[in-house]
């Protein structure tokens, strides 16, 4: 089947973000989704799609928010609906093949969370882990980084200009909860560790808020409220091994494959791309990516990311919202969203184009990553 | 004094692990089709599928296939081990497991390090596979 340029972002619903006491979850997935749907020019009867990003527990005085629930609050009964639950990151895929297969016209996906204002217990507690303190994934992370020194000599010289750079782009955005938060090399160093080699600016953001996307054939967007967005290429992988047990923590991730087909059914090499939004958990993660995807060759993360490349000016831009480290933490959605707003072309004064020293984007490369590089979307986004 | 941290939660993969830990024993299963050894316990082999397999003890020796210092408590009953070590292990006989490295300041932990089993009797009913450099090799 080809999917090439068929289907298209049509609209982007925000929220209120960062630190938003006194609002519940359901109300981010409900103002997220609502802003989507209007954002787009549609009216809640034509979604007849429903894909709940990861879920997470909302809290103590909340109700467990299922898909039926957000679809219940929106007033819709869709056709295709579900949800995932373990941070397999195939969301953007179900979306299209529901489009593909007939079954939908307008698929909305949509993720929120209120953690920052209500934190939750730690999520997934793996007994055999627990016993030697080993929770949550900024360890896993943590691990995988520290092999990746050991194999290819990355390290905190490689990451400081990730954390710097798009600390540069949060500057550049109202939304970004570090908007006002400059950070420099001496700043990245001088920062607490959080799990070494980890310090705080590789790690992303909490965040209360949300974040969604409406999809729909290219055909139908034409004719909608907001210039379309194509996806051009997608590639999926899930190596799916435990980091315990995982061999590909240094690369070649599931990066690698996944980004192969997406460009393959895009029909460009990394030359052709104007700027990158990559799923940034931590920044290691950025760079393994990049590296798996052939910006840059094992270790040359180092040069490549350095002289503000990526930063506002350089020219590979990449997270220019601020991304997960420095704008807010919805998951793919942060990335996913980031490109289709540059592409059509809303982003104010972060706005790739001649006012930040760039050409007018026309192909912006995504990522999304689940669990401890267990899952990985690469999509490829055009401006048509 | 009572042990705070979280206890193991045998289950019926897992349990002649940790049976086998409380007798000082470190075992893991071995596939008797395709001789590979796993962790975590399960019911086939990941390799082959075969479902046949024996309990076999292993040297205890290996590597630091990587590792991470803990510098914030996820749980207060960690707060007093700060900094800690949690670290995969590369055994001799090639099964992966989690674990902690204890008695070596973390700043000299390294990559490819060879460790050695060292029992933490956490209670009567449970013991702990931990690993400490291993003195003499390197």
């Amino acid at each position: 089947m080809d999917i090439k340029d068929r289907y298209a972002i049509a609209g982007i619903g925000y929220t209120a973000q960062g630190k938003v006491p006194e609002r519940t979850a359901i109300s981010f997935y409900l103002e997220a989704a609502a802003g989507a749907i209007a954002d787009a020019g549609l009216s809640k009867k034509d979604i007849d799609g429903l894909i709940c990003y990861r879920y997470f527990p909302p809290g103590y005085s909340e109700r467990e928010i299922t898909p039926y629930y957000v679809a219940q609050q929106l007033g819709i009964s869709p056709v295709y609906l579900t949800q995932e639950a373990n941070c397999s990151r195939m969301q953007l895929y179900h979306a299209i093949m529901a489009l593909a297969s007939g079954q939908c016209n307008h698929v909305l996906v949509v993720y929120a969370d209120r953690s920052l204002s209500n934190p939750r217990d730690i999520d997934e507690i793996n007994p055999d882990k627990a016993v030697y303190g080993q929770y949550g994934y900024a360890v896993e992370y943590a691990m995988a980084a520290r092999r990746a020194m050991c194999d290819f000599g990355t390290g905190p010289e490689t990451w400081k200009h990730i954390a710097v750079s798009q600390r540069r782009w949060a500057a550049l955005n109202p939304l970004a909860a570090l908007h006002d938060m400059p950070l420099t090399d001496e700043d990245y160093y001088m920062a607490e560790w959080v799990v070494e080699p980890f310090r705080r600016p590789d790690c992303c953001l909490v965040s209360d808020g949300g974040r969604a996307f409406v999809l729909t054939t290219t055909e139908r967007a034409r004719d909608l409220k907001q210039p379309p967005v194509a996806v051009m290429g997608i590639g999926l992988a899930n190596p799916s091994s435990y980091s315990e047990q995982s061999f590909i923590m240094s690369g070649p991730t599931g990066a690698k494959s996944a980004g192969e087909r997406a460009f393959r059914m895009a029909g460009i090499t990394t030359e052709d791309v104007d700027a990158c939004q990559i799923y940034d958990c931590f920044t290691y993660t950025v760079e393994i990516t990049l590296q798996d995807y052939g910006f840059f060759r094992p270790g040359e993360g180092r040069d490549w990311f350095g002289g503000g490349r990526t930063a506002p000016g350089g020219s590979m831009p990449v997270n220019t919202s601020g991304g997960q480290l420095a704008e807010a933490h919805f998951m793919g959605l942060t990335p996913l969203t980031e490109a289709a707003m540059q592409l059509m072309g809303r982003c104010g004064e972060r706005q790739l184009g001649p006012q930040t020293g760039t050409k007018r984007p026309e192909i912006i490369v995504c990522s999304d990553n689940g669990a401890t590089l267990q899952s990985h979307c690469c999509s490829i986004l055009r401006r048509l | 004094m009572s042990y705070k941290k979280p206890l193991p939660r045998p289950n019926p993969d897992s349990r002649p692990f940790w049976d086998a830990c409380r007798k000082h024993k470190f075992q893991f299963q071995k596939c008797a089709q395709c001789g590979s050894m796993r962790w975590p316990p399960a019911f086939i082999c990941p390799h082959c599928h075969s479902g046949e397999y024996r309990w076999v003890e292993v040297s205890g020796r290996g590597k630091i296939y990587t590792y991470a210092v803990i510098h914030r408590a996820y749980r207060p009953e960690f707060a007093d081990d700060l900094p800690y070590v949690t670290a995969i292990i590369e055994l001799e006989e090639g099964v992966r497991m989690l674990s902690n490295i204890i008695e070596c300041d973390p700043a000299r932990l390294a990559c490819d390090m060879d460790v050695e089993l060292v029992w933490d009797d956490i209670t009567g009913e449970f013991s702990l596979p931990k690993f400490k450099p291993l003195v003499g090799r390197r």
